[in-house]
């Protein structure tokens, strides 16, 4: 089992670091102050939050508004909320003048969602989004990189979205692991008959996977996709290239992620057999986040057969 | 009336010409709508704000935003009075390649200050504004001009809940209330009155006016602008009620602007079709002799 630790604590951590050194560091909340474990971010800096309620548009125009004026504003709460109810507010008054603000959503995915059900289970965030022009979209793997995309967004003069989990995150990584903006992070390469893709709570899955393959004597190259735009077209197409078949697995419905992106991207310059592992396409249920998982299609099972079914298509 | 009123008088009739030519030119546009806000642009842009042309990027400026944004010539028909670019400028709009927009963008156009034009949206970008300007210590102001229609928008409420929260005096919001919308009365469409009874439930102090009146649209903009750049005691108290005289520290006001669409061009005031309409070679005549002034070049 993998030690737990929070996303929303680790974006809250590295929040804290940049708001020490950086005045224009503010956060904008609707009402999601606990649901973002900021409690202590607030006591610390009570003159950094703007909270307007349970009303999401307004925040995200409040934030546009803070932008304008010269601030760097974090608006934070549920993933769907933002991406959904606010997104024309996100995509004409903070992507179209391209402001400064970042957007964070919570409960990406419908593990992060789990027992919440599908009002609070976001599986569309990605792909509604990636459309936007002028959009970076994060997706941390654990607390430690939520942490660091919180900073690391700050460098962006621009609209970014970081997708976080559910609070009760597993540790994928070592703290000290580099996230690097933009990059694939290749994180094995064991072979090249198969490359398999992912981010954020699927990266578990997909490195049992990988040991699973292995034992059945096939090479894996195992690439995290934390920057899914932009997309890191050239790393993406060189690993297709060296493996020649792929495998995307990602907690997103099917359509519009991860794994359009790298399809899209497979398709125009260097066309292998792919395979998607996601949502597909169906209004998933409330649930503990593994059963959820394995029940909707991405299970570690369903990620070796989806790979075994590409190379034989290779 | 004073010397200062009569300019501004005639600069806000200059405006309207402005606004005529640059819809004729253009061959579309949304006249009715400039020309009810356009005594209430003149008084902001040629009186109330502090703002520099030659320096557009100034923090401390005082802000506008045309929430209604399908009112933009009237907004780029002042700034290009004002200096921001050349008035004959104006005749690109909603061209491709040109620095207008068909609604106002941020960054696209000098002196604009956000972009509008999705409706609902000034209030909450003018929240930000404000509460930037708090923190810095400033007494810049926000104006934000919305429609009437417009308010019909849920989000207009979020934000004015919101807005006397924070005791944004700093923040004056007006409407322009020239009672239509595109399908017709903004009663009958949407079901907006009662008005001022809204506003004050939410915790606005409401003044209402003639919006067509510059000496009293001068008077009430300098009132609250006097108000809203002083400092307040941001942990008092305030009280709201409907019924006091004045308006409380840190109380947020709301200028209800009793207009006209069309206004002063005969043929479109009452006539809701010039909502968005072009006039033809004999409306533009017939306007030009009646509004005199001078022309884009």
């Amino acid at each position: 089992m993998n030690k737990i630790e929070s996303t929303r604590v680790g974006f809250m951590q590295g929040l804290d670091a940049i708001a020490e050194t950086d005045d224009r560091i503010i956060m904008v909340c609707a009402d999601s102050l606990k649901a973002m474990r900021a409690e202590s971010f607030f006591e610390k800096y009570p003159d950094r939050l703007v909270d307007v309620g349970i009303a999401e548009q307004n925040a995200a125009a409040t934030a546009a508004g803070l932008a304008i004026g010269g601030l760097i504003p974090y608006f934070a709460t549920y993933a769907g909320f933002i991406t959904m109810r606010a997104c024309e507010q996100v995509r004409t008054f903070i992507a179209y003048p391209g402001l400064n603000v970042k957007l964070v959503g919570i409960n990406g995915g419908i593990a992060a969602g789990e027992r919440e059900g599908v009002t609070h289970q976001f599986f569309e965030d990605i792909g509604i989004l990636r459309t936007i022009p002028n959009m970076t979209i994060l997706v941390p793997a654990d607390a430690g990189q939520a942490r660091q995309a919180a900073i690391a967004a700050a460098s962006i003069s621009g609209p970014v979205y970081i997708r976080l989990g559910s609070g009760r995150d597993p540790v994928i990584f070592d703290h000290d692991t580099p996230f690097v903006l933009g990059k694939i992070n290749i994180l094995h390469q064991n072979g090249n008959d198969i490359a398999l893709f992912g981010n954020g709570i699927m990266l578990l899955r997909l490195m049992e996977a990988s040991a699973l393959l292995a034992q059945r004597g096939i090479g894996v190259t195992l690439v995290e996709v934390h920057t899914v735009k932009p997309l890191d077209t050239e790393g993406v197409a060189a690993v297709l290239k060296n493996c020649g078949a792929a495998v995307v697995a990602e907690d997103h419905n099917i359509i519009g992620g991860l794994g359009s992106a790298i399809m899209e991207a497979a398709a125009e310059h260097v066309p292998v057999p792919i395979a998607r592992i996601g949502l597909r396409d169906v209004f998933p249920s409330s649930g503990t986040p593994d059963a959820l998982l394995d029940y909707y299609g991405m299970s570690v099972n369903d990620i070796v057969e989806a790979a075994l079914n590409v190379i034989a298509r290779k | 009336m004073t010397e200062r009123i009569q300019q501004l008088i005639s600069i806000a009739t200059q405006l309207r010409r402005d606004v005529v030519n640059t819809v004729y030119a253009a061959k579309d546009g949304h006249p009715g709508a400039c020309m009810s806000a356009a005594d209430i642009v003149a008084a902001l842009y040629f009186d109330t704000m502090h703002i520099h042309p030659d320096d557009k990027d100034w923090m401390g400026r005082d802000r506008f935003i045309l929430s209604k944004g399908h009112a933009c010539p009237i907004l780029y028909a002042a700034l290009a009075r004002r200096g921001y670019f050349p008035p004959a400028e104006l005749k690109t709009l909603r061209s491709l390649g040109s620095r207008l927009q068909g609604h106002p963008v941020m960054g696209k156009t000098p002196g604009v200050d956000a972009t509008s034009g999705s409706l609902g949206h000034g209030l909450s970008q003018g929240c930000g504004l404000a509460l930037t300007a708090r923190r810095r210590g400033d007494n810049s102001l926000t104006f934000v001009l919305t429609g009437d229609g417009e308010i019909e928008e849920g989000i207009v409420w979020e934000a004015a809940m919101t807005i006397p929260k924070f005791k944004l005096s700093n923040l004056i919001a007006i409407v322009d209330n020239n009672e239509m919308q595109s399908g017709g009365h903004v009663n009958e469409v949407g079901g907006l009155y009662p008005l001022r009874e809204k506003w004050e439930a939410f915790g606005w102090y409401v003044v209402e006016i003639d919006g067509h009146d510059m000496a009293q649209i001068v008077t009430t903009l300098e009132n609250a602008a006097v108000r809203g750049r002083t400092p307040i005691d941001e942990s008092a108290n305030m009280t709201v009620t409907s019924l006091q005289p004045t308006p409380q520290p840190g109380q947020p006001v709301v200028i209800i602007a009793h207009t006209v669409k069309g206004k002063g061009v005969p043929y479109m005031e009452g006539d809701n079709s010039w909502h968005k309409r072009v006039p033809t070679d004999e409306e533009y005549q017939i306007a030009m002799s009646i509004l005199g002034g001078k022309d884009l070049e």
